[in-house]
């Protein structure tokens, strides 16, 4: 399917993953290539049971490398260790109907959001942790409890996969009845596009915290949503999930509308840095790496 | 506000193409599903129902635009009434009619009658009315009348006739009969006419209509003339003596328009036998002149007609003439009777070389000349004939005065006081002194009358001067006779009389070798044959115009013959001249039947050539000429004076009209790029 000539990067483009059917050989092809890009292992302090050797290969930690094997056999060889579950983390899935939409893209940001949590939960599954995922829209109407046993990856990927875009959001709702869900305290992930009133917003992302959880926001957008980019004189734009129509002028709506969304994102960071939540923007056009490096990095530092 | 070609109305409906656009176009717009809607709403749209009013707007100018471009087709023009009617004392006019030949031009005629019942229609109840037609001259149809009714009848007996046109002469009528009425009111002439520009001369025109007179000009002919080609000229000698045609035929064709005319095919036809054809070509605006020679001509009066197959105004493709062949008249030469050679030999040897000359010849010398026989003769020759006896002198003196034609010449023989004695009667100079040059010494026949019949021939080359002449009489010719040729000295070489009937013609030199070199000069024949062919001349064309009148001669003891006209009419005329002769005026165009009781003659008669150019005439240059300048005289064509083209032509309203609606045009396209054109659904 994939040239052993391609580079890793290639595999985290969102449009060439969408040709790969299976979530899991998503989130492996993804995770896999972005592990062989960094030049410095994420895993440092999770890991403590040695497993086996494998070849060094530059960019690797030289404290993992047998310095004994080395001078016995002048070969490299890194020690691997099977990390320890620690921790638990949900990843919450936004399926409004909102969700579904693409501009020029032919990934629609619940593909995007699909893609992002399988590829987190790959990463996570690889480090021993739980990986619960849940589903919702005006209310949850998927769940599934954060576990680590064998062959629960493919309930996740099953369930993410079967996810579609229908309904109304009321994310603050849904989040709020997730707080109370969820009991132990653990990582919650929550993907979304975020079209909810940031106040609200605010007293969910309390209610979360309040209950222990460290919040990660994935804010998927698509690019004209940022941009409102449409070459057409004048559109009958239709809302997603009310179905209400509006005929709108794209060069004259278009300074506006970018303002206005400029400060629901804007607003959305504030809201976020002040409950401490780890937020990210991200659109539909970006890499998966940029998602997954961020996750990461923002958790290296916890 | 009028229309001169209202159907293009029906591009009316053309305005549902813009509007059905609209109405099309504005469903079309796209619906897209769009997440954000809570932050579009946001923003203020009152822009969408500015850009409705400019859709609207953009509608209307591409409707206005739309229906400009077609009122601009329809070709309005303002016309304002009658000049007559915003009067209040009624005014005359005078209608002018033109009938000239150029009018049979299919309906022209029929659309001038028209004009002239819609003039009739815009005169006042109480207006004065008088109907002139013109051609070349004008006829009084109707004098001053208000009663339309007999004006309309009037108009109905009225048709195109065969004769040319001139304007200046239709005006100075129209306006000499406005003189003689008497009114406060507005003087007007109307003019219907194809309007030719042969019909006006502006070089030569001096007639100008008085300032209170108002002159309105009505174009029935169209402002594309068609192409013409028309024979406008044939030169042919009418008599001729010979069997054969031996002078040049000479026939001017030209082509009017300016499109080139390829084989035209010239047909020369003799008593309705083709003698020969021809092919020819004609640039645009371009004559040619066609020759015809060496044809055999039959005895008596044939009639000939030159056709020219053309498709276009077939009444100036034929030209009718007549060429009468007559048996030669007896001539007599009488020289001094002398021993050795004779002193005619060169004379009498010119005069037997052409069949084709008035007459024949015979030679006597004075001495065996019985003056009785001087009357069985119609030409006599003095040839340096010396003293003459009384009784032949007094028998010459009658001979001319009764009709006989002389030629006289001097020579060594001649004796001045016996010549100056018995010839003083007739002789067109007297003799004064011999002029004998010195050996070695000569000199030449410089001041010639060229446009004289006689030296017509030399006319182009000019080498008469080339004889040499060393002896001649000095003359001082008769009060009222015509010097044709002086030597260098001023002293008359060759002069003309006439005497009762007769001509005599003198030569102060010799006819022969003994005083000048003449006889060994190429310019000998053509000069003795135009001198004897200028003695017998009967004034006999070949041809007359229309209008020109024309003499039939009558039969010895008999009345002048009845004559048929070229359309088979026994003519009614009977004016006679004194001497008992028909004269006829040629009034259409054909051969006139002379029915004489042994043999029958004919007269051709031919149109105008000038009349098949249909050229426009340059109405402001017409205008000016006969108002007296632009814009200072009444009678200078307002707008609504003129024919409804030419009113349209001058206005050139749907020139704005277009220019207004491609502006509108580039204003729309300027708009609708800037606001990109909304489309709505509901």
């Amino acid at each position: 399917m994939f040239s052993p000539a391609t580079t890793p990067a290639r595999f985290l483009d969102p449009e060439l993953l969408a040709r790969i059917g299976s979530l899991e050989l998503l989130a492996r092809a993804v995770v896999e290539g972005f592990m062989s890009g960094l030049h410095r292992s994420p895993f440092t302090g999770f890991s403590t049971e040695f497993t086996e050797y494998r070849q060094y290969n530059p960019g690797d930690d030289l404290r993992y490398l047998d310095w004994r094997l080395l001078a016995r056999t002048d070969r490299y060889f890194i020690k691997k260790y099977r990390a320890d579950t620690n921790t638990q983390c949900h990843l919450l899935v936004d399926t409004s109907a909102s969700m579904n939409y693409a501009h020029a893209s032919s990934v629609t940001k619940l593909q995007y959001a699909q893609y992002l949590a399988a590829s987190l939960a790959y990463l996570l599954n690889r480090q021993q942790d739980a990986v619960g995922m849940v589903g919702f829209a005006e209310k949850v109407h998927t769940h599934v409890p954060a576990r680590n046993r064998t062959g629960h990856m493919r309930t996740i990927y099953g369930n993410l996969s079967m996810l579609e875009a229908a309904g109304q959001t009321d994310l603050a709702q849904s989040l709020h009845q997730l707080a109370e869900i969820l009991t132990r305290r653990g990582i919650v992930v929550i993907i979304s596009d975020f079209y909810d009133q940031p106040d609200r917003l605010q007293e969910a992302f309390q209610h979360l915290r309040f209950k222990g959880h460290d919040l990660v926001a994935f804010h998927v957008l698509d690019q004209n949503e940022l941009d409102f980019d449409f070459t057409d004189p004048v559109l009958l734009l239709e809302d997603a999930e009310t179905q209400e129509q509006m005929p709108v002028l794209p060069d004259v709506v278009m300074d506006g509308y970018r303002e206005r969304m400029r400060k629901h994102v804007e607003e959305m960071r504030r809201c976020a840095a002040a409950n401490h939540v780890d937020y990210e923007m991200i659109t539909t056009k970006q890499p998966l790496d940029f998602a997954l490096f961020s996750f990461l990095s923002r958790r290296s530092g916890k | 506000m009028s229309f001169l070609t209202p159907l293009f109305f029906l591009g009316v409906a053309a305005l549902a193409a813009p509007i059905l656009v609209h109405l099309v176009r504005r469903t079309r717009a796209r619906r897209v599903q769009f997440p954000a809607l809570v932050f579009v709403r946001q923003v203020p749209q009152r822009t969408i129902r500015r850009r409705t009013l400019q859709n609207v707007f953009l509608l209307l100018l591409r409707c206005l635009a739309i229906l400009l471009i077609v009122i601009a087709f329809t070709r309005p023009f303002f016309s304002g009434g009658s000049a007559a009617k915003d009067n209040s004392a009624a005014g005359a006019t005078v209608i002018l009619i033109d009938n000239s030949l150029s009018m049979r031009r299919e309906q022209m005629f029929a659309e001038a009658q028209r004009r002239v019942e819609a003039a009739l229609d815009e005169a006042r109840i109480d207006e004065q009315v008088a109907l002139l037609t013109f051609d070349k001259r004008y006829t009084v149809i109707n004098r001053f009348t208000v009663d339309k009714t007999k004006l309309r009848s009037a108009i109905g007996t009225l048709s195109a006739g065969w004769d040319g046109t001139d304007y200046e002469q239709a005006l100075r009528g129209a306006e000499s009969l406005l003189g003689e009425v008497g009114t406060t009111g507005p003087k007007r002439i109307v003019m219907i006419s194809d309007f030719q520009a042969p019909g006006w001369n502006h070089a030569s025109a001096t007639f100008k209509l008085s300032n209170n007179t108002q002159l309105t000009t009505l174009d029935v002919g169209g402002n594309n003339p068609p192409w013409n080609v028309a024979i406008t000229n044939v030169e042919a000698r009418g008599v001729v003596f010979g069997q054969k045609y031996l002078d040049n035929l000479v026939v001017h064709i030209s082509n009017f328009s300016d499109t080139p005319k390829a084989d035209v095919l010239v047909d020369f036809q003799i008593n309705e036998q083709t003698v020969e054809k021809r092919d020819i070509s004609l640039n645009s605006r371009d004559s040619r002149v066609v020759e015809f020679t060496g044809f055999n001509v039959n005895e008596g009066v044939n009639r000939c007609t030159i056709d020219i197959v053309s498709g276009d105004f077939p009444t100036d493709n034929r030209f009718y003439f007549t060429l009468r062949r007559e048996t030669p008249a007896k001539a007599l030469i009488i020289e001094s009777a002398s021993r050795g050679r004779s002193d005619s030999l060169h004379l009498q040897s010119a005069l037997t070389t052409n069949e084709d000359l008035p007459f024949t010849f015979s030679l006597k010398s004075t001495g065996s000349v019985d003056p009785a026989s001087i009357w069985d003769y119609a030409l006599v020759v003095l040839n340096d004939t010396g003293p003459i006896s009384p009784a032949l002198a007094d028998t010459l003196t009658k001979f001319v005065s009764g009709g006989g034609q002389v030629i006289v010449s001097t020579g060594p023989r001649t004796q001045l006081e016996s010549f100056n004695a018995s010839l003083q009667q007739i002789t067109p100079a007297t003799l004064r002194e011999v002029v004998q040059t010195k050996a070695g010494e000569s000199v030449a026949i410089t001041e010639v009358k060229f446009d004289h019949p006689i030296f017509e021939v030399f006319q182009e080359s000019g080498r008469l001067a080339s004889a040499n002449v060393i002896g001649y009489f000095r003359s001082e010719p008769r009060a009222n006779a015509a010097v044709l040729a002086r030597f260098e000295d001023g002293s008359p070489a060759l002069v003309e009389a006439r005497t009762g009937k007769g001509r005599v013609l003198l030569f102060t030199s010799s006819l022969g070798s003994s005083w000048n070199d003449l006889p060994l000069t190429p310019l000998y024949l053509p000069f003795i044959h135009q001198m004897v062919r200028y003695a017998g001349a009967r004034e006999e064309n070949s041809w007359y115009g229309l209008g020109q009148t024309f003499t039939v001669a009558k039969e010895r003891d008999a009345p002048p013959p009845a004559v048929d006209t070229p359309s088979g009419a026994r003519l009614s005329e009977n004016r006679l001249t004194p001497d008992g002769d028909l004269l006829v005026t040629a009034r259409e165009p054909g051969f006139y039947r002379l029915r004489y009781n042994e043999r029958p003659g004919f007269a051709a008669v031919n149109i105008d050539g000038a009349e098949g150019d249909f050229t426009k005439l340059n109405f402001p240059e017409f205008v000016v000429g006969v108002t007296g300048g632009a814009g200072t005289a009444e009678g200078a064509p307002a707008n609504n004076n003129l024919s409804r083209e030419e009113v349209e032509g001058r206005q050139k309203v749907w020139w704005s009209l277009l220019l207004v609606a491609l502006l509108l045009l580039l204003a729309e396209s300027f708009l609708a790029r800037r606001t990109k054109m909304v489309k709505m659904i509901g």
